[in-house]
C-alpha cells in the first residue's frame, strides 16, 4: 500500500514539476525569440548558441529600440526532435505550436531541421501569423509555396543555403577540378531525404549533362545507413574520379573512413557534414588530407581572413561557449538572422508580426556571410561575391589538418591540390 | 498473529445491482456516475482548455481511441505491436483522397476509416492463425515494411508526403468530433463486448480451441474483430491527416504503437475504459514534461518501468476496485 | 565485383551475428526478450568512450570495466524489474523497452551525437584480398565473430554453468528438481547477454560512430536475425545472419540501397507467416497457430 501511495505522490510530483517548467515565468517587457527545432543535433543545438550570442550581444547595448523604448530579447527553445528518424512529424509540429501558443514569441527563427517538417509546419505558422527566418531545412519547395501563395505564406523567410544555391557552389566547384584535372567523371551519392535528393537532382540536370561529365552511378541511401562498401566498390569498378557525397547525418561519417579503408581512386568533394568543423581532423584520425567539403555558409565553423565579420563572429563564438563551432549548417545564418529580426523591429517600430514581415523583406545587412538580401521566395540570396550577397565556402582539407578555401574564387585562399596517390586525368 | 487482506463488495453495489437501484437517488447515482462522469469531461474539457492544451487533447482522444483498439485486437486474443498500420493506412487513405481526388473531409474521414479497416484485415488476414507473441512480431514489422516502400517506390510523395490537405471546418468542429468518436466508440464496444457476440471474442482469447469446439468459426470473428480495430484506428489517422494538414512516412512511426499500449497498459488492459484513462494520463503527463526538453522521454521510460512493476493491473482495476468494494484485515483462520 | 560483394556480404554476415548473438543467448536460456538490448550495447560504447576521452584510462582497462559494468547491470534489471513480471511476456517487453528507451534518450539529452563519438580501431590497416581492400577491423570481426559463437558453444556444451544453462532452457521445472536455481541463471542469462553486446560495440562501433539511434538499429537487426532463425537456436542465428548479410549486400548492390532493409523486414514475415518458430526453431505447432 505505501508503495504505490509512494508511486502516486512521485507521478503527482512529476507533473507539477512539468507543469511548473512549461508555465515559466517571462519578463513582461521583452521579446521572446522563440526557437523550434532539433537541439538534439549538432546544428539544432550549436544554432541555439548562436542565437543566445547574438541575443546576448544585443542586449548588453541595451536591446532593441521598438519606437523610442528599448526592449530587450529573450530565447524560448523547443527540442522538437524532428530530425531523429521515426519521430512523426505531428509531435513536431505539436512542439511548434506549443512554442507559438505558450511563449507568445514575437518571431522564430531557426526552425524544422527537416524539410518535410518545414513543409508540413508552414501551413501552421501562417495560421498563427508567426514571422519565422529558418535557418536548417533546406528545400526549395518552401520559397515555390511562398511564390504560389505569398499572402498566405508571407511569414516565412530564409537565412541559410538552400539546395539550389549549394548546386551553384557544387558545380562551381566540379567545373574548377575538371579544368585543372580533367577529371569528368562522377559518382552521386546522396542522402534519400527532400533536400539532398533535390540536390543531387538540380546539380545533374543543370551541370553535369551540360558540362560533358559522365555521371557513372548515382544512389540514394535511406537515413541512416551505416556500410557504404558496395557503392564504393563500384565506383573503383566503374572508374569514377569524384565522389560527390551529399549528407547530413552523423552516419555520414562512415563513408569517409570506408572511402579511406578500401582506398577508393577517387576524389570526394561535397557536403558530409562530420567533415566541415575543425574537430574533423581529429575524429577521423588524420586521414581526410585532400577531401573538399563545402561549408553551407560563411561563418558556420570557417572564417576567411577577406571577410572579417566573419573572423569576430567565429572569435566571439568559441570566447562565449569555450569550444569551436563544428556545423558547417545553420549557425552563422541562426546568429544573422536574430541581427536581421532586430533592425527590423527598429525599423518597423514594432513587434505586430506583418510590420516585422514589411521590414524582414527590405533587409539590406551586410553581415557574416557577405550581404544579406531576401528574394521573392523569401530566401536569402547566395551568390559568388560577399560585396554584392551572401557567400558559402567549399573548403579543401590539407596534410597538416589545416583547412583551406578554395571556392568561391573571390575568397579562394589557394587552389584545388590532389590528394596523395591520386593522377590528374590530363 | 497472522492477517490477510479482505475484499467485500459495499452495501451500496449489491444493493443497486437489482431493480432497487430504480427506488433511490443514492443508488441511482452510484450506478450513473461511472458512466456521465466520463461524458461530461469529455464535453467540458475543449471549452476549459486553453488554445494550446485543445492541441494536446486531440492527441490524448487519438491515443485513447489507437488504446481502445488495440484493446479490442487484445480482447480477442490478438496483441498487436503495430497500432501505427491502422493509423497509417486510414492516414494515406485520406490523405490520397483529398490530394489527388481533392475530395472533401466530410468524406475521406468515413470512407478511409472503413476503406482503412479493410485494407488492414485483408493485410492481416494470411497471418490470422498465429498466436501470441508471433501474431504480434508480424505486426511490428508489417508498419516498418510499408515505410520503406513508400520511401523506395517513392509513391504518394515518397519521403516529402502529401501537403496542403484541407483542413477541417474549425477547432471546434475538430475537438467535438473526436471526443464524440471517443465516446461512442468507447460505450459501443464495451456494450458489444458484454453482449454474447463479445463473448464469443473474449472467448477466443481465453481459450480458442474450446470456441472452435462450440463449432463457431473463429477465424471469422477474428477478422471482424481485425475490422473494428481497424477501422477506429484508420479514423484516427484520417482524422490526424486534415487537422496537421499533412500525410508522410512519419505516420507509420514508432510512436503510434507504443503510446497506445503504454496507455492501455497504464490504465488497466481489458475494460476499453482503462485505455482511455490511461491515455487521459499519460499524454498530458508527457506534455507537460516538455519543460524538461528531452529528459521528458528519459522520465516517460522510467516510469512506464516502475508502473510495470508496481501497478501492474493498472489504474483503473485499482479505482474500480475501491469504488465497488472495501477492504479490511483479518485474522487468518488456523 | 562479385568476389568484393560476396567477401563484404561474409563480414556483414559476422557483423550480424555478433549484434544479435546476445539477444539470442538471453531469450534462448530464460525466454526474456530483452528489448534494452540495443541500449546495453550503446551504454558500453559511450562508456569505453568516455573512459578514454573524458577520464583516459588505458584501452584495456576501460573495456573491462565497461563489459563488466554492463553484466552487473544486466543482473541488477533481472534483479529489480524483470523478476516481478516473469513470465508475461508483454510485459517483460514494456518493462525492457523503457529500460532501453530511458538510457538511449538520456545519452541523446546529453547530446552526445555527432561523429568524433566513435571508438578507436585495433590496427590502422587494409588488406587486399581478392582485389578488394579490407580494413583490418572487418576481418577482426569476421575472426571474433566465429571465436565467440564457437566458444559460447563450448561454454553451453562443456561446463557446469552452461549446462545449467541449456537445462532451464529445456525444461525449466525438471531443471529445478536437479537444484538449479533458475532465478540465479535467468540473472546470469541477461548478463551475459549485455556483456556480449558490450564486446560486439568494442569490435562493430569502431566502423562508424556512436549514436543513440544505433541502439534501436540494433535491436531491430537483432530481432531480424533471431526470428528468422528461430529465437534461442544457436545454429539459427548463425543461418539467418548469412541469409540477411547476403541479402542485404547483394540486393545493395544489384537493386539498391532502399530494398536492403525491405528484403531482410519480408523474409521475416514470410518465416513468420510459414513457419513462427523460424529456420530452426522447435516447432510447436499448437502454441504458434491454430
Amino acid at each position: 500500500m505505501i508503495r504505490k501511495i509512494c508511486v502516486f505522490l512521485a507521478m503527482a510530483a512529476m507533473v507539477s514539476v512539468g507543469m511548473f517548467f512549461a508555465q515559466g515565468a517571462l519578463a513582461a517587457d521583452s521579446i521572446v525569440i522563440g526557437v523550434p527545432t532539433s537541439t538534439g543535433f549538432l546544428e539544432g543545438k550549436e544554432a541555439l548558441k548562436a542565437v543566445n550570442l547574438a541575443v546576448e550581444e544585443i542586449n548588453a547595448k541595451g536591446g532593441v529600440n521598438v519606437g523610442g523604448t528599448k526592449r530587450k530579447f529573450t530565447v524560448e527553445s523547443i527540442d522538437i526532435r524532428d530530425a531523429a528518424p521515426g519521430v512523426p512529424v505531428p509531435e513536431a509540429l505539436l512542439g511548434l505550436e506549443k512554442i507559438i501558443l505558450e511563449e507568445k514569441p514575437a518571431a522564430l527563427v531557426v526552425g524544422p531541421f527537416r524539410s518535410e517538417a518545414l513543409l508540413a509546419g508552414m501551413d501552421i505558422i501562417a495560421k498563427y501569423k508567426v514571422p519565422l527566418l529558418g535557418t536548417l531545412a533546406m528545400s526549395p519547395a518552401s520559397e515555390a509555396k511562398v511564390k504560389k501563395d505569398p499572402e498566405k505564406y508571407k511569414y516565412i523567410f530564409r537565412t541559410c543555403l538552400n539546395a539550389k544555391y549549394l548546386v551553384k557552389y557544387l558545380a562551381g566547384t566540379m567545373s574548377f577540378i575538371n579544368k585543372q584535372y580533367g577529371f569528368n567523371k562522377v559518382y552521386i551519392m546522396n542522402q534519400d531525404v527532400a533536400w539532398a535528393r533535390k540536390t543531387a537532382e538540380i546539380i545533374t540536370k543543370v551541370y553535369f549533362d551540360k558540362a560533358g561529365w559522365e555521371v557513372v552511378g548515382h544512389e540514394a541511401f535511406p537515413t541512416g545507413t551505416s556500410d557504404f562498401s558496395s557503392a564504393l566498390m563500384k565506383v573503383r569498378a566503374k572508374k569514377g574520379q569524384v565522389i560527390l557525397p551529399i549528407f547530413d547525418m552523423p552516419q555520414s561519417g562512415t563513408l569517409v573512413k570506408q572511402w579511406n579503408a578500401m582506398k577508393v581512386p577517387a576524389l570526394m568533394a561535397g557536403f558530409i557534414s562530420p567533415l566541415a568543423g575543425p574537430g574533423a581532423w581529429k575524429t577521423f584520425d588524420h586521414k581526410i588530407a585532400g577531401a573538399i567539403n563545402c561549408n553551407f555558409e560563411m561563418g558556420s565553423a570557417i572564417s576567411s581572413d577577406k571577410m572579417p565579420k566573419s573572423k569576430v563572429f567565429i572569435e566571439a563564438y568559441e570566447k562565449r561557449w569555450g569550444v569551436p563551432i563544428e556545423a558547417g549548417h545553420a549557425i552563422s545564418p541562426s546568429y544573422e538572422s536574430v541581427y536581421l529580426l532586430a533592425e527590423a523591429i527598429e525599423r518597423a517600430g514594432s513587434v505586430d508580426a506583418d510590420a516585422i514581415v514589411a521590414e524582414l523583406k527590405k533587409t539590406d545587412r551586410v553581415g557574416v556571410m557577405g550581404r544579406i538580401k531576401f528574394d521573392e521566395g523569401h530566401q536569402v540570396i547566395y551568390d559568388m561575391d560577399p560585396a554584392e550577397a551572401a557567400v558559402a565556402a567549399v573548403i579543401q582539407w590539407n596534410d597538416d589538418g589545416s583547412r583551406t578555401i578554395v571556392f568561391p574564387p573571390a575568397i579562394a585562399e589557394g587552389k584545388i591540390k590532389l590528394p596523395a596517390g591520386l593522377k590528374a586525368a590530363k | 498473529m497472522k492477517k490477510r487482506k479482505e475484499r467485500i463488495d459495499r452495501g451500496i453495489k449489491v444493493r443497486s445491482s437489482d431493480i432497487f437501484a430504480l427506488l433511490s437517488w443514492r443508488e441511482m447515482l452510484y450506478l450513473a456516475t461511472p458512466r456521465i462522469l466520463p461524458v461530461i469531461v469529455c464535453l467540458s474539457l475543449p471549452l476549459l482548455l486553453d488554445p494550446y492544451w485543445q492541441k494536446v487533447l486531440l492527441s490524448v482522444a487519438v491515443v485513447a481511441l489507437l488504446a481502445i483498439s488495440w484493446d479490442i485486437l487484445a480482447q480477442t486474443g490478438m496483441v498487436s505491436l503495430g497500432q501505427a498500420l491502422f493509423f497509417g493506412v486510414g492516414a494515406y487513405c485520406s490523405g490520397v483522397m483529398n490530394h489527388y481526388w481533392g475530395l472533401s473531409p466530410v468524406l475521406t474521414i468515413p470512407i478511409a476509416s472503413l476503406l482503412g479497416g479493410l485494407i488492414c484485415t485483408l493485410m492481416l488476414l494470411p497471418v490470422l492463425r498465429l498466436r501470441g507473441i508471433y501474431f504480434s512480431m508480424v505486426t511490428l514489422i508489417i508498419p516498418l515494411i510499408l515505410v520503406r516502400i513508400v520511401e523506395a517506390t517513392k509513391i504518394f510523395g515518397g519521403t516529402e508526403g502529401l501537403s496542403g490537405m484541407t483542413p477541417l471546418p474549425s477547432k471546434w468542429f475538430e475537438l467535438y468530433l473526436i471526443m464524440a468518436v471517443l465516446l461512442v466508440v468507447l460505450f459501443g464496444f464495451r456494450r458489444m463486448l458484454d453482449s454474447d457476440y463479445g463473448l464469443v471474442l473474449k472467448g477466443i482469447n481465453d481459450n480458442d480451441r474450446s470456441v472452435i469446439n462450440a463449432g463457431i468459426n473463429i477465424y471469422w470473428f477474428k477478422a471482424q474483430s481485425l475490422f473494428f480495430a481497424g477501422a477506429i484506428g484508420a479514423f484516427c489517422g484520417a482524422f490526424m491527416t486534415h487537422v496537421y494538414m499533412f500525410v508522410g512516412m512519419p505516420v507509420f512511426a514508432l510512436d503510434y504503437s507504443i503510446l497506445p499500449i503504454a496507455a492501455a497498459v497504464v490504465g488497466g488492459p481489458g475494460t476499453l475504459a482503462g485505455a482511455t484513462f490511461g491515455a487521459f494520463i499519460l499524454v498530458p503527463m508527457s506534455e507537460a514534461l516538455r519543460g524538461f526538453g528531452g529528459l521528458r522521454i528519459v522520465l516517460y521510460g522510467v516510469f512506464l518501468v516502475v508502473f510495470i512493476v508496481a501497478l501492474p493491473e493498472g489504474i483503473f482495476h485499482y479505482i474500480q476496485r475501491k469504488y465497488h468494494q472495501f477492504e479490511r484485515w483479518v485474522e487468518v483462520d488456523k | 565485383m562479385l568476389v568484393g560483394t560476396t567477401l563484404y556480404a561474409l563480414i556483414n554476415t559476422a557483423i550480424l551475428a555478433l549484434m544479435a548473438i546476445g539477444f539470442n543467448l538471453t531469450f534462448g536460456i530464460s525466454g526474456v526478450a530483452n528489448f534494452a538490448y540495443g541500449a546495453f550495447y550503446v551504454f558500453a560504447a559511450y562508456g569505453i568512450w568516455g573512459m578514454l576521452n573524458l577520464l583516459h584510462i588505458p584501452y584495456l582497462l576501460a573495456v573491462l570495466i565497461a563489459v563488466l559494468a554492463n553484466v552487473l547491470m544486466g543482473a541488477l534489471i533481472y534483479r529489480f524489474v524483470l523478476l516481478r513480471v516473469r513470465g508475461q511476456a508483454l510485459s517483460e517487453v514494456i518493462a525492457t523497452f523503457g529500460i532501453g528507451l530511458a538510457i538511449l534518450e538520456l545519452f541523446s539529452y546529453f547530446g552526445w551525437v555527432g561523429f568524433e563519438y566513435t571508438l578507436p580501431v585495433f590496427m590502422d590497416r587494409s588488406f587486399i584480398i581478392a582485389g578488394t581492400y579490407v580494413d583490418f577491423q572487418r576481418l577482426a570481426i569476421l575472426v571474433f565473430s566465429t571465436v565467440l559463437i564457437s566458444g559460447l558453444w563450448w561454454f553451453t556444451h562443456h561446463t557446469s554453468i552452461g549446462l545449467a544453462f541449456r537445462g532451464i532452457a529445456q525444461d525449466e521445472r525438471t531443471a529445478l528438481t536437479f537444484g538449479i536455481d533458475s532465478d540465479w541463471i535467468a540473472t546470469l542469462s541477461v548478463s551475459f547477454g549485455a556483456g556480449v553486446a558490450a564486446l560486439a560495440a568494442l569490435f562493430i562501433i569502431p566502423l562508424g560512430s556512436i549514436a543513440p539511434g544505433e541502439g534501436y538499429d540494433v535491436l531491430i537487426k537483432a530481432l531480424a536475425v533471431c526470428i528468422i532463425g528461430g529465437l534461442g537456436s544457436t545454429g539459427g542465428v548463425i543461418a539467418a545472419s548469412f541469409i540477411v548479410g547476403f541479402a542485404e549486400r547483394f540486393t545493395d548492390t544489384y537493386i539498391g540501397s532502399h530494398w536492403t532493409m525491405i528484403v531482410s523486414l519480408a523474409a521475416i514475415l514470410l518465416v513468420l507467416t510459414i513457419k513462427p518458430s523460424g529456420l530452426f526453431g522447435k516447432q510447436k505447432e499448437l502454441e504458434e497457430r491454430i
